[in-house]
């Protein structure tokens, strides 16, 4: 058969001998960079840059006694509480905003203005109204988390394609069903990339957050190591949570979308 | 008032051997300039139990929109619809139609094997035998080792062969056709024309297609009913003689091809 040999090719080979030298090369770059912080650190004053060894040392004590995995526990349950609220609020409203012309129009000037308040301001706002508590952190990754997801599902709604639509009416297919089976699948990849620009936002912001509205948690930390200028302790605190935010991302998101959206083409995806 | 018994003096729909039978059909849409475009005007047509019959004609002689009167997606305005002895706005589980659109409309998100069993989600048939009726239509169209392939890996022609295996799961007493291979290129089309009437013989549902290709119409159809625009009526209705598998080459076959050529 003719056009069964034109067949799209299934599998991409080669594609895994690509991976493992774009690792090693990256493997390099990081013990490069990380030289250079060590030639730097010679001549300078530990107090100004310190060198990796004395950031171990820092990080070990902080690891020794627990606080380390403490703090970071409870700033990653702040930002995945706010982010949570974020989801619950956005999904259905960027789906509803979508859905409904007269109200989209209505609502469309109100994102923008959310998104350019700063993160800033609504952690001020939230000491006044939360003082020193979980809520300020989960409330200002809230606000900032929420915009992003409302907009991207919004967009999402707006893709989908009225031709599925009228196949799935065609098949006398209810709307629940039509909701679940054509929207829904849709919209993911769009909520998908919002939630985890979200979600990196929020771990970002839920650090300042801390620093000016709470006695615990990672922002809390650094300030305090700031203040009492344990320099090794910030860089300690700051490397554990660069190295954490990478792990999430390459381990379990990138996986994650790659495996949701297998159903795109290569140049899309 | 049911659009099976409108007009006075009209018998009801009856079982008589006809899988669907129009009368006096007619359809207006709104014109242009607020004025009424007769779109259809008294269409009679009788397609028998297991037949093909090709709607044929230029574009805006009211093909499409005769299918999906049939198809029960658009109503009427005057005239009596029957399908299967029974007027068409009366659901019957018994004589399910599919309908083919002109492009595929596979849902990206889904194997081959899952946007075949989509067909069967409206309903309330169990997942497992959703998937064994879907992997045994792909099974039917020759895409057995595809199944498990997403719409972007699959060529035009097996694109449309999974389309035509969502419309075939149901078991369709009817199957509707709304220029289906028209954008396939002319060996693939014809590759599909001889699967379809292969299936034809399989199942053996009654097919109506709608085409604006003679050729293609002259090849399949049992029956071609042959339309004019403005307003749409049927010009015509020509039963094609000669036995399937035809061959246009073929003197018989290319006297039809000419004649209807003349005719549109």
């Amino acid at each position: 058969m003719a056009e069964m040999i034109e067949q799209r090719a299934l599998a991409v080979p080669a594609r895994r001998s690509i991976r493992f030298g774009i690792f090693f090369e990256r493997l390099l770059l990081v013990a490069a960079l990380g030289a250079v912080w060590w030639v730097l650190s010679l001549s300078t004053p530990p107090y100004v840059l310190p060198g990796p060894g004395r950031v171990w040392t820092a990080l070990r004590v902080i690891a020794a006694h627990g606080d380390l995995w403490a703090n970071l526990g409870i700033t990653f349950w702040r930002v995945a509480l706010g982010f949570v609220f974020a989801t619950i609020v956005g999904l259905p409203f960027g789906i509803v905003l979508g859905a409904n012309r007269r109200i989209g129009e209505f609502f469309e000037p109100v994102l923008p203005v959310l998104n350019t308040v700063s993160s800033a301001i609504w952690a001020i706002f939230a000491i006044i109204w939360f003082g020193i508590s979980n809520a300020t952190t989960i409330f200002v990754v809230f606000m900032t988390a929420m915009p992003l997801i409302i907009t991207n599902v919004w967009q999402g709604t707006r893709a989908v394609n009225a031709d599925f639509i009228e196949l799935a009416r065609v098949l006398r297919m209810p709307d629940w069903k039509i909701m679940a089976k054509i929207y829904l699948p849709t919209i993911l990849p769009y909520f998908f990339s919002g939630a985890r620009l979200a979600f990196g936002f929020g771990w970002r912001v839920s650090l300042v957050a801390e620093t000016i509205g709470s006695s615990s948690g990672v922002g809390y930390r650094l300030r305090q190591a700031a203040d009492l200028v344990r320099t090794d302790q910030v860089f300690a605190w700051t490397l554990t949570l660069v190295f954490l935010m990478a792990a999430l991302e390459m381990g379990v998101l990138s996986p994650l979308e790659r495996h949701l959206f297998r159903w795109k083409k290569e140049a899309e995806a | 008032m049911a659009a099976g018994e409108t007009q006075t003096g009209q018998k009801p729909c009856a079982d008589d051997g006809q899988t669907i039978s129009l009368t006096k059909v007619s359809k207006t849409f709104p014109g242009p300039n607020g004025d009424r475009l007769e779109v259809l005007k008294d269409i009679d047509l009788a397609v028998k139990d297991h037949s093909i019959v090709g709607l044929l004609g230029a574009s805006g002689a009211g093909k499409s929109t005769l299918l999906n009167i049939i198809a029960g997606i658009i109503k009427p305005d005057r005239g009596r619809v029957c399908i299967c002895g029974a007027p068409s706005d009366e659901l019957t589980d018994w004589c399910v139609a599919s309908y083919m659109f002109q492009d595929d409309r596979l849902l990206p998100w889904r194997t081959a094997l899952h946007n075949v069993e989509f067909a069967l989600e409206a309903g309330s048939t169990p997942k497992a035998e959703r998937v064994r009726r879907a992997g045994e239509v792909i099974r039917l169209v020759g895409l057995d080792t595809f199944e498990d392939a997403f719409p972007y890996q699959l060529s035009g022609g097996m694109r449309s062969r999974v389309a035509l295996a969502r419309s075939l799961v149901t078991e369709p007493k009817i199957l509707l056709m709304d220029e289906p291979f028209s954008r396939l290129d002319a060996q693939t089309r014809a590759h599909l024309h001889s699967e379809l009437l292969r299936i034809h013989g399989i199942m053996g549902m009654t097919v109506v297609f709608v085409t604006h290709d003679v050729e293609e119409a002259v090849l399949l159809a049992d029956e071609v009913a042959v339309m004019s625009p403005r307003p749409g009526t049927i010009r015509e209705i020509v039963p094609i003689a000669p036995p399937r598998p035809r061959d246009p080459v073929e003197p018989d076959v290319a006297a039809y091809i000419r004649r209807l050529r003349a005719l549109i």
